[in-house]
């Protein structure tokens, strides 16, 4: 890597007028080592597995579909109804908590390796240095007056994005509406009005979040970085510059070691490749992503001067000041410990779901009838959900009164996977059992074929008290 | 006073950045709303409701997410708005 001798924060690139503040555009530098490596193998997987996933069939159906249209949610074998809300509650509550942990022991993780608008604006930037080319190119091109070549090369750079844009737009919708038929659909341009605007919606937001605002997202509008630095404490893992053994800074020969500075060379390469521009060395500040570009790049400078590596280094406050770094704080363990607690419950909800809800409605007309043999009638609408992935037949019964009789639809009711079925019921019962004005019934629902698909609903029945 | 030349600097805030804390709070209070209130009431009964019976689902979640946003940034817009400070006091010879 050429150590070009650019000052970083010389008024290089041209100032343009952006949402919060003048902003100077940042043109990261490219950087390769283990960091960067390992950024770019979380960038394939995550872009994969979000433009790959939506393609897989499973048993028929859209492995990963949030249908939408449909109301129901698959993924893999499950399928999971509105009903089913608590489940998702639970799972973005243990999203936060394993982002709450992650940040207390190892920083923003997070940020510099797994968020969208980390990964899109690294792909973004990966477009951009295919088109435009290197850091210095770029500046060069921006710098230079309009004329056909730069027309040509900024116009085939947002041709890029904006293809890539609408692809990732058209993937979002695609987990809420079968892609297949989607892409069927937009194949035969009968693309139904709704999903073309949020295709253009996100696609659009993709291309300004990653094309336009890229850190400005992060500095400006992101609620975790705001208060992110709440989950922080002095053995969190952060990126930080030895201060101790570099400075004072300053040029030099290389190979050479002058005694009268320490070992930061001066280079300002870790601010060039800084993708929120940065200067680490100016100490821990909430701009920082914690991508670890400028470890990268560092060491990488350290290793040709034949200097120590770590520099900049992914350390703790404590280490830093000479002190015992702890793993096991107090925060780390309530937080594994409710981590841990959730996930159980999770895992527990979702083997014993009962694929199936009964909501039990009083007719409203009436609160009993007496028939004419004298026995007292209430009747009920029992809204049967069948929430499993097949059909089902139901039976009923009911329990609660001594005697008591239930007449109507009461046997083998079908109910189409995933519809409701109003089922309509009498209950019949001896004013002689009846030992309260309203009694507590149980009505028992149950599938002829799966005996995990039952449950028990209570109600109440009404009638006058003979005493 | 530091709060008055905060106050100062908030107001001295370009035009795009006042509509950004308006539009962006509200967009991220929509997402949650939307997706809160789609999951008890189902956009299509909702249609048949109000007398739109040939609205999709999508659109029903669409419309359903404007209409948050809306309401959520007239929300953040007042908050703005009577955040600014209140005009002087006629009367200047009064003492504290």
């Amino acid at each position: 890597m050429s150590t070009d001798k650019q000052p970083a924060s010389a008024n290089e690139a041209p100032v343009e007028e952006e949402l919060y503040k003048k902003r100077q555009k940042i043109y990261p530098r490219e950087v390769h080592g283990v960091f960067a490596l390992l950024r770019n193998l979380a960038m394939v997987a995550l872009l994969g597995l979000f433009y790959g996933l939506c393609w897989i069939q499973w048993d028929g159906h859209q492995a990963v579909l949030f249908d939408l249209p449909a109301r129901k949610f698959y993924i893999f074998g499950w399928t999971f109804w509105p009903q089913d809300f608590f489940f998702l509650t639970l799972l973005l509550i243990i999203s936060a908590l394993s982002l709450f942990f992650f940040t207390a022991l190892a920083g923003r993780l997070w940020c510099g390796y797994a968020c969208p608008q980390t990964v899109w604006t690294e792909i973004f930037l990966w477009f951009e240095r295919k088109i435009e080319g290197s850091r210095q190119q770029q500046i060069k091109l921006d710098q230079a007056p309009m004329n056909a070549r730069k027309l040509g090369i900024k116009a085939s750079k947002h041709a890029v994005w904006l293809t890539f844009s609408l692809w990732t737009g058209f993937t979002f919708v695609g987990y809420f509406t079968p892609i297949k038929e989607l892409w069927d659909s937009l194949l035969a341009f009968s693309l139904g009005p709704w999903e073309t605007f949020w295709v253009l919606f996100y696609g659009f937001a993709t291309y300004g979040n990653a094309g336009w605002m890229r850190e400005q997202v992060c500095i400006y509008m992101c609620p975790y970085a705001r208060f992110q630095s709440a989950m922080f404490d002095k053995n969190t893992l952060i990126i930080s510059y030895d201060e101790k053994r570099g400075e004072p800074r300053g040029s030099r020969r290389r190979g050479t070691r002058p005694e009268d500075k320490g070992d930061c060379i001066d280079c300002g390469l870790c601010v060039q490749v800084c993708p929120t521009g940065i200067d680490i060395r100016e100490g821990l500040q909430y701009q920082c992503i914690g991508c670890a570009a400028c470890i990268d790049v560092c060491d990488d400078v350290m290793e040709k001067m034949g200097y120590e590596k770590g520099l900049v280094k992914y350390t703790t406050e404590n280490a830093l000041n000479g002190k015992h770094v702890r793993l096991m704080r107090p925060r780390v363990i309530l937080y594994s410990l409710l981590l841990l607690l959730l996930t159980a419950g999770l895992i527990y909800g979702i083997a014993t779901r009962v694929p199936l809800e009964v909501n039990i409605i009083r007719d409203r007309n009436a609160l009993f009838n007496t028939t004419n043999d004298g026995l007292v009638e209430n009747v009920y609408t029992l809204k049967v959900i069948n929430m499993d992935s097949e059909p089902r037949t139901f039976d009923v019964s009911v329990t609660g009164i001594e005697g008591m009789k239930l007449l109507g639809e009461t046997e083998a009711i079908r109910v189409e996977t995933g519809a409701v079925k109003d089922v309509l019921v009498r209950v019949h019962a001896d004013p002689a059992n009846l030992k309260t004005r309203s009694s507590e019934i149980e009505f028992h629902v149950e599938a002829r074929d799966n005996p995990e698909a039952q449950t028990s609903e209570n109600g109440r029945f009404l009638g006058p008290v003979l005493k | 006073m530091s709060n008055d030349t905060q106050t100062q600097n908030e107001h001295n805030l370009p035009i795009v950045q006042r509509i950004v804390s308006v539009l962006w709070p509200s967009f991220l209070v929509a997402s949650l709303a939307t997706v809160l209130f789609f999951v008890v009431f189902d956009p299509q009964e909702l249609g048949m409701l109000a007398g739109l019976p040939e609205l999709t689902r999508t659109g029903g979640y669409t419309i359903g997410f404007f209409f948050f946003w809306i309401m959520g940034a007239m929300g953040c817009a007042l908050t703005c708005y009577f955040r600014k400070p209140c005009p002087p006091r006629i009367r200047t010879d009064q003492t504290d």
